[in-house]
């Protein structure tokens, strides 16, 4: 398993489009990928609903994980989403 | 009111005319269906079955969302978006994987393990403190019941693919049943719920669609498919009509299209009074494509915004905002906008901002009180319309004003907007023209304060009205006590009027009112220079105003001014018309 630490940069957060951007981002890779918000249980973030129930807004600090054969690449496109913001 | 008619019942129904028009058309009844889930369980054996019967009904739900979207074609892309949303919903892992364990593990019958994992997520998504997740928490009721109807074997009712012509019948139009109306095929609408000044009239009125409201029960009397003779000229429909009524529909409405196209014919001209006093006509818009040649009107005397905000699933941007009134602008080549900002609440929500449920929501935090209420959603759209404003004739117009706090606040956050556009060097118009409706009582009767304080200001006729007459224009019961001819409302216009005139700030009425001829020529006898209505309203109201002089309309509206009532009123006005050809 890979994990990365880092901070949601964009303005609206892991809401919405951002949100599902993620999910579909994180459902072209084979393995079981979760976020864990500080102090939070890891979700599903292959599920739009389930990032959106978890309120993730602006400044949180999160954690990424990936598990199975694709777990590097996953982790890698994943973050780099988050890292540039989610284009906004 | 029912009357036996060999086998099949004659009947006759009555409700209040709101647009003009004759049809013999089929119904069609339009009722949205509730979905019926009882929390039951079936038996362990079943279980297969079951879990296939869901997986195929979630197939179909996205298979006919699929539809929906393509159906809509290039020019709905905002609507579409919502469609593929909901897609998207139904491809969701966790919302999908809970149900299906709701059903293998706990044998919950499928319809009611999509009502009980769909709402929990929506609880949990309605905790969210943000108004953008309070979106898709509507978003996935609206999947839920899409399921369940699939399950439960139910057909989609659809008004915007509709196979022949019809009469729409239905308890009430809401704007998102009505943002896809099928025109070519809705030849009438029926409606229980409705004034003469709610949506769907309004709507009718503009797609010139003949129409009564306040028609009760028309939902549980009229069976779908049976023959319908609308005459919403007499404020009528009869079901099941014998041959001779059929006719008469048919001539009612030849005599209706051969007076639009005798008005046709001064579409193309100024408007002016018959001895050629200048009376400037405006256009009513809710969007950013309308249909009205620009030779037709002056300038468009009401931008509504609203419909930025009612058909994503989350606030426009600023972005989003700047492209829509950039777009208005370049369409009126020069002629001036005035452009209303947010008005919500009232009669209209946004499903996504969850905005609390009010006992009167018309004396409620609306319009400008609610955009004062909420400084973010304000200045994003002030600073999208002032970055707009330097690319044509913008003017700022606020809804719903009832003090002068409320104009000093509005204009505060206005100078807000503009120095945050100076600290990014942020080009826009700064001198901008500031103006606002004229809608609530308090402020016309304080309107040469106002006056001196706007750079001009338009009487909002319908809320005026309601304000001032104490009853509710969505409330059929109250009809007759909504009196836009009362003469409290008469000397009310009639002190605005002469009160903006005196300090020399244009004054105009953008409410249904101005696009009455009848009306626009004793609106124009008590002032009024400038009106502003749909498109669709032009031709009659330049017509009726070329057959008067100034002199005989500021004497007919001295006349009724005498009057006690509105019923004399609206007698005199009559005669007045019928003598004049108005």
């Amino acid at each position: 398993m890979v994990t990365k630490k880092l901070e949601i940069i964009n303005k609206t957060g892991l809401h919405a489009r951002p949100a599902s951007d993620f999910a579909l981002t994180a459902k072209q890779y084979s393995s079981k990928v979760t976020i864990c918000r500080e102090g939070g249980l890891p979700v599903n973030a292959k599920s739009v609903v389930r990032l959106l129930t978890e309120g993730i807004g602006q400044g949180t600090i999160v954690e990424i994980a990936a598990e199975g054969e694709d777990e590097e690449d996953a982790l890698k496109a994943l973050c780099a989403m988050v890292e540039s913001g989610f284009g906004e | 009111m029912a009357e036996k008619d060999g086998k099949l019942q004659r009947i006759v129904l009555t409700g209040n005319p709101v647009s003009d028009g004759a049809v013999v058309a089929r119904a069609y009844i339009y009722e949205p269906w509730e979905p019926d889930v009882l929390p039951t369980c079936f038996e362990p054996e079943k279980k297969q079955e079951k879990l296939d019967a869901f997986r195929r009904a979630a197939k179909q739900a996205k298979a006919e969302l699929t539809r929906l979207a393509e159906n809509l074609g290039p020019d709905f892309g905002d609507q579409a978006k919502i469609f593929l949303a909901h897609r998207e919903l139904l491809d969701d892992e966790e919302l999908m994987s809970e149900t299906e364990l709701a059903i293998t593990e706990a044998f919950w019958e499928p319809d009611a393990a999509v009502e009980k994992v769909f709402t929990s997520f929506t609880e949990m998504l309605s905790q969210v403190d943000d108004p953008l997740i309070a979106a898709r928490a509507a978003d996935l009721q609206d999947v839920k019941k899409r399921l369940q109807r699939i399950y439960q074997g139910r057909e989609e009712q659809n008004l915007s693919k509709l196979e022949n012509d019809v009469i729409l019948v239905a308890r009430d139009l809401m704007p998102s049943d009505t943002a896809g109306l099928d025109r070519r095929h809705v030849k009438g609408i029926i409606t229980e719920a409705g004034g003469t000044n709610s949506h769907s009239a309004i709507l009718a009125r503009s797609f010139q669609i003949p129409a009564i409201s306040g028609v009760v029960n028309a939902v549980r009397i009229i069976p779908q498919n049976t023959l319908l003779a609308l005459d919403a000229v007499k404020g009528q429909a009869i079901l099941r009509p014998r041959q001779e009524e059929i006719d008469a529909c048919v001539r009612s409405q030849n005599i209706l299209l051969s007076r639009r196209r005798a008005q046709a014919q001064y579409l193309g001209r100024p408007g002016a009074t018959r001895d050629g006093i200048s009376i400037d006509l405006g256009i009513n818009i809710g969007s950013c494509k309308f249909e009205a040649s620009e030779n037709y009107y002056d300038f468009i005397g009401l931008f509504r915004t609203e419909f930025l905000y009612m058909e994503g699933l989350c606030l426009p941007t600023e972005e989003e905002q700047l492209t829509a009134y950039t777009k208005v602008l370049e369409q009126a080549n020069g002629k001036a906008v005035t452009l209303r900002t947010l008005d919500i609440g009232g009669d209209k929500n946004l499903p996504y901002m969850d905005l609390p449920r009010e006992d009167n929501p018309f004396l409620g935090n609306r319009a400008l009180r609610l955009c004062l209420s909420r400084p973010d959603i304000f200045q994003t759209q002030l600073r999208a319309a002032l970055r707009a404003s330097h690319r044509g004739k913008l003017q700022l117009m606020f809804p719903m004003v009832g003090g002068m706090e409320d104009i000093y606040r509005a204009k505060a956050c206005v100078r807000a907007a503009m120095e945050q556009l100076d600290a990014k060097g942020i080009p826009y118009n700064p001198h901008i023209r500031i103006g606002i409706m004229i809608e609530i009582p308090s402020i016309a009767l304080m309107a040469d304060l106002a006056a001196a304080e706007v750079d001009f200001a338009s009487v909002g006729s319908n809320d005026l009205t309601q304000y001032v007459s104490a009853a509710d224009r969505m409330n059929p019961a109250v009809g007759p006590y909504y009196q836009n001819y009362s003469p409290a409302m008469l000397r009310l216009l009639e002190t605005v009027f002469s009160a903006f005139t005196a300090q020399d700030k244009p004054i105009s009425v953008c409410g249904e009112m101005a696009g009455d001829p009848k009306a626009a020529v004793l609106l124009t006898g008590l002032g009024a220079r400038k009106l502003s209505m749909n498109p669709a309203s032009l031709a009659g109201v330049k017509a009726a105003l070329a057959r008067v002089s100034l002199k005989e309309a500021q004497d007919l509206a001295r006349q009724c001014l005498g009057m006690r009532t509105q019923k004399e009123i609206l007698e005199h006005l009559s005669a007045f018309t019928a003598e004049a050809e108005v």
